[in-house]
């Protein structure tokens, strides 16, 4: 209980993926990134119709396949980041040891190793498709991350909340339910949105496991087309569609969140 | 009633904690009887926090023995929410839940703890918030809110759960002076109407006009104890007549 609070930690992250919010003129760094990459793909298509539309037709598919391992990892991170921040704080000193050393190896090794380790290991015991074995790699690094932010959210309400619902009667199970995390939630949803955004990238690293994902797709017909600049123009201007449209979703449900105070 | 006959709610014998070699309560012994108003001073540092922080185990005694309602408190076996559910609580920083209404602070616990209906909770609220004379305010967030009435919903909300004794740890130190009057007039109204109550507080004229029993605390010991008449007459110990002087 007398642990020192890192109350700033919540904080602090690199502001890539969360726009910020003061820019609010017509012509923001936003705008112009995403209604310029959908213009490049559109005056492609148009202007050099060979490979282009080629290109464009086929990696729709990979779209998909990086929009179905993004969310199943982040819903399955998001599981085992609530347990691993739940764990690091408990009292019971195996629980937190535990789940900080959950964390302390899984940040400790690279996201592509685990995802190769994960891939192979899984597949000396049970037959795992490569896509599920994809997405339990992301989640299960993506858990460590989130389990931090759960971990730091948590520990920024103050200690008079957790009192005053313990003085009521409740429990330390319904006073972390009803009392903590509500209010954690407003404090760890702009990080989980950076997670989310950087877990969308990383992504593109299951292609190496023979996932078709977008970036697969691309690899795939570049090396049948030999027009490698073309596909990964038009690779690099999709991700970045993508990811802009989610980064503003969630800087819009954060604003709606704070709006309800 | 004579005190013989009288419930003793909270009975204590020989309590000790200590914080490292640091005896934040040395070996005190109290009780307090059913509907008395008993009122802890003393400079800061002395216990007197610690001391009723105890009887509801958010401090955790390390010798002694401390009955609360007949439960032992120190017997790891007791299930303190019981206890707490029977002994409401109200904090020098107020603690009302900011990401719910006024409402719904008062009606949460009730709800939760209690199993009441969201319709009984809501009449038990709406009556205390009335009480407290706060009842324009059941839909706005605490942030919305003074101090002063922070403080007076967060009385509302531990009576809400119908404890049988309620602990004031300094509940006007965080408050500006023009507001402590609103919230010790509900606290005196509350002991008109006959609770049960334990009070750290520095509010001399609060101890003097409703206290049945002032107990002065020093260094982890209760040195002086009696009505309020005694004590801020003729306080037999010597650190009490100093404490007096400075705060009078």
């Amino acid at each position: 209980m007398s642990e020192p609070r890192p109350a700033a930690l919540v904080e602090v992250g690199d502001g890539a993926a969360i726009p910020v919010r003061s820019d609010r003129g017509l012509f923001t760094a936003w705008r112009i990134a995403f209604f310029g990459a959908f213009a490049a793909l559109a005056g492609l298509a148009l202007l050099k119709p060979d490979p282009y539309r080629a290109i464009l037709k086929f990696v729709p598919d990979g779209i998909v396949v990086t929009f179905e391992v993004t969310l199943g990892a982040i819903a399955l991170a998001l599981l085992i980041g609530l347990v691993a921040g739940l764990g690091r704080i408990a009292e019971n000193r195996l629980v937190s040891g535990a789940a900080a050393l959950y964390v302390e190896v899984i940040r400790g090794i690279p996201l592509l190793v685990q995802i190769f380790y994960i891939y192979y290991a899984l597949g000396r015991f049970v037959k795992v498709p490569p896509l599920a074995s994809a997405i339990i790699a992301m989640a299960v690094c993506y858990g460590a991350y989130i389990g931090e932010v759960v971990r730091a959210g948590i520990q920024s309400i103050p200690k008079g909340q957790t009192e005053a619902a313990l003085a009521l009667g409740m429990s330390r199970a319904q006073a972390m339910r009803h009392v903590i995390l509500p209010q954690a939630l407003r404090v760890i949803l702009p990080p989980i949105g950076n997670e989310f955004i950087a877990l969308l990238k990383d992504s593109s690293l299951v292609s190496i496991i023979a996932v078709a994902d977008l970036l697969r797709r691309g690899r795939e017909f570049a090396s049948e087309s030999f027009a490698y600049f073309e596909t990964y123009t038009v690779i690099a201007l999709v991700y970045l569609v993508i990811t802009l449209f989610f980064s503003k979703l969630i800087g819009l449900l954060e604003e709606r969140l704070h709006a309800g105070r | 009633m004579p005190d013989a006959e009288r419930r003793r709610i909270v009975e204590a014998r020989g309590v000790t904690k200590r914080y490292g070699a640091f005896r934040a309560l040395d070996g005190v012994s109290f009780h307090i009887l059913e509907g008395e108003k008993v009122v802890v001073i003393g400079p800061s540092g002395s216990g007197k926090s610690t001391l009723l922080r105890s009887i509801n185990r958010f401090e955790t005694i390390d010798a002694g023995t401390l009955f609360v309602d007949g439960m032992d408190i120190n017997d790891p076996r007791t299930d303190i929410t019981t206890v707490r559910e029977e002994v409401g609580m109200v904090f020098q920083s107020f603690n009302l839940f900011p990401h719910k209404t006024v409402l719904e602070n008062l009606t949460l616990a009730q709800q939760v703890v209690r199993r009441r209906s969201p319709g009984e909770a809501r009449q038990r609220a709406l009556a205390l918030l009335a009480k407290v004379g706060i009842a324009e305010k059941a839909g706005a967030y605490p942030g919305k809110l003074s101090g002063g009435q922070q403080q007076r919903v967060a009385i509302a909300r531990a009576l809400a759960m119908d404890p049988k004794m309620m602990l004031f740890d300094e509940p006007t130190s965080a408050l500006d002076p023009e507001m402590i009057g609103e919230v010790l007039d509900v606290m005196k109204t509350l002991a008109r109407e006959g609770m049960t109550m334990a009070v750290v507080t520095h509010e001399m004229g609060f101890a003097r006009e409703v206290a049945d029993r002032v107990l002065f605390m020093d260094h982890g010991a209760i040195l002086e104890e009696g009505t309020p008449e005694h004590f801020f007459s003729s306080p037999t110990h010597e650190r009490a007549r100093l404490f007096l002087n400075q705060i009078l």
